[in-house]
């Protein structure tokens, strides 16, 4: 099986026809969701959360068979996971999509949990500190992208799980628990 | 005696007829109970050799095969039924009963790749890929005497051949001659271009259009426009010798 880096591509990666959007509709259903899947296995175990359209995403190409996504192609597959509630775009012109590899409930009660395992119910932490600090290591959390961590803070403050507050400066923002 | 006209004389060929009639009849059952002596013989050995070489037909494929064909000249059908002895004794209607609910299980899980047609070699690999730990091994031979058995339940399978290849289809379309020409023209490469068709075929730009377009919408073909000749591509799953794209966990 070719590989990409440590990632197992799948076997319909290699046959050119996946690379043309399919005008058949059920074709076209089996082919997005094949790509769909792909893509979301590929950022889960790479730990990719941006995919930028125009940029040179190592899955919109197969340099061995030579084929290469259209745009159009590209933003229905990405579209579809947008629909599935797996990406998001970040701008109007769907230039930047957001992958939710996990979706930001997951992420969520990631946190939820992060905050039980080091027994920090009723602590304060920076956002940076979820993200980098030493308990984070080893755990998801770890090195996870800063507009995601913030869609699942946001998440939980709405359950009022925690507050988000401003700190001295626009880096400095934290989190105090009251799980 | 002498023939004498009259009502007389007929009535004696009558009863001349009717004797004749009788040996007749009484040749005919003496040789059908000769022939059933024999068939029982028959039967009665093949049980015997079954018995025997009971884990030989349950292991060896190509044995196996050779045994189907021995029964069938002796007009049995080990897989007739379910109940009785050859199921009893074999566990073959089983065997096959199963093979049959997988192949089934394959056709339609790649359908929506390949249309419904898929190549018997593909079918027999996926097939195998699934069963690896079944203590029996599968040949293409089991898989065309399964399909059979689930063509008798009017499930609408079929095996057809396109030049050298067989192709299992599990949907009703049905293939025309053109049809037929395209596939086994995209058997060399495992696609075509309209152009190839037109030239190879000898037919008119219109006609192999068309043939590629209906052979698109029953889901048979996938464009390719990626090459860098910009000429449009025509690729049959059914033809290629590509494991499915769908990977086995799917399966």
């Amino acid at each position: 099986m070719q590989k990409l880096g440590d990632f197992k591509l799948p076997q319909f990666f290699n046959y050119p026809p996946y690379f043309t959007l399919q005008p058949v509709r059920e074709t076209r259903d089996k082919q997005v969701q094949l790509w769909k899947e792909m893509i979301l296995d590929y950022c889960r175990t790479q730990k990719i959360y941006v995919i930028g359209l125009e940029e040179d995403f190592p899955l919109f190409t197969n340099h061995v068979i030579e084929r290469s996504l259209s745009h159009e192609a590209r933003q229905a597959f990405l579209s579809a996971l947008v629909s599935d509630g797996r990406a998001e775009w970040m701008d109007k012109s769907h230039r930047k999509c957001l992958i939710l590899w996990h979706r930001v409930q997951d992420w969520a009660d990631l946190i939820l949990h992060f905050v039980k395992e080091n027994g920090l119910e009723d602590s304060v932490m920076t956002v940076e500190e979820i993200r980098s600090g030493t308990e984070s290591r080893g755990t998801e959390l770890h090195g996870m992208d800063r507009t995601v961590l913030m869609r699942a803070l946001k998440l939980l403050e709405h359950k009022g799980k925690l507050v988000i507050f401003k700190g001295t400066s626009a880096d400095d923002e934290g989190v105090k628990f009251s799980v | 005696m002498r023939r004498r006209p009259g009502i007389g004389g007929l009535q004696n060929a009558a009863a001349a007829r009717d004797q004749f009639r009788a040996l007749g009849d009484n040749v005919a059952k003496l040789r059908t109970d000769l022939m059933k002596e024999q068939l029982s013989t028959f039967r009665s050995q093949l049980e015997d050799f079954a018995r025997k070489h009971k884990n030989d037909i349950r292991k060896n494929p190509a044995f196996r095969s050779q045994f189907h064909e021995m029964c069938a000249k002796v007009g049995v059908d080990p897989l007739a039924s379910n109940k009785g002895f050859w199921a009893e004794l074999l566990g073959i209607g089983d065997f096959y009963y199963e093979l049959g609910v997988q192949i089934v299980d394959i056709c339609l899980a790649t359908r929506p790749l390949n249309g419904g047609l898929i190549n018997l070699e593909e079918l027999c690999k996926l097939l195998r890929q699934r069963r690896k730990t079944a203590r029996e091994a599968v040949s293409e031979d089991d898989c065309l005497r399964a399909i059979s058995k689930l063509k008798v339940l009017g499930s609408g399978f079929e095996v057809i051949s396109v030049g050298k290849r067989k192709l299992v289809r599990s949907v009703p379309t049905e293939l025309n001659k053109d049809h037929n020409e395209i596939l086994e023209l995209a058997q060399v490469q495992g696609f075509v271009t309209v152009e190839e068709v037109e030239r190879r075929l000898t037919w008119s730009p219109g006609r192999a259009i068309d043939a590629l377009d209906s052979l698109l919408d029953e889901g048979l073909a996938m464009i390719d426009d990626g090459h860098q000749d910009g000429k449009r591509r025509y690729w049959f799953p059914c033809v290629s010798s590509i494991s499915s794209y769908v990977g086995t966990d799917t399966l």
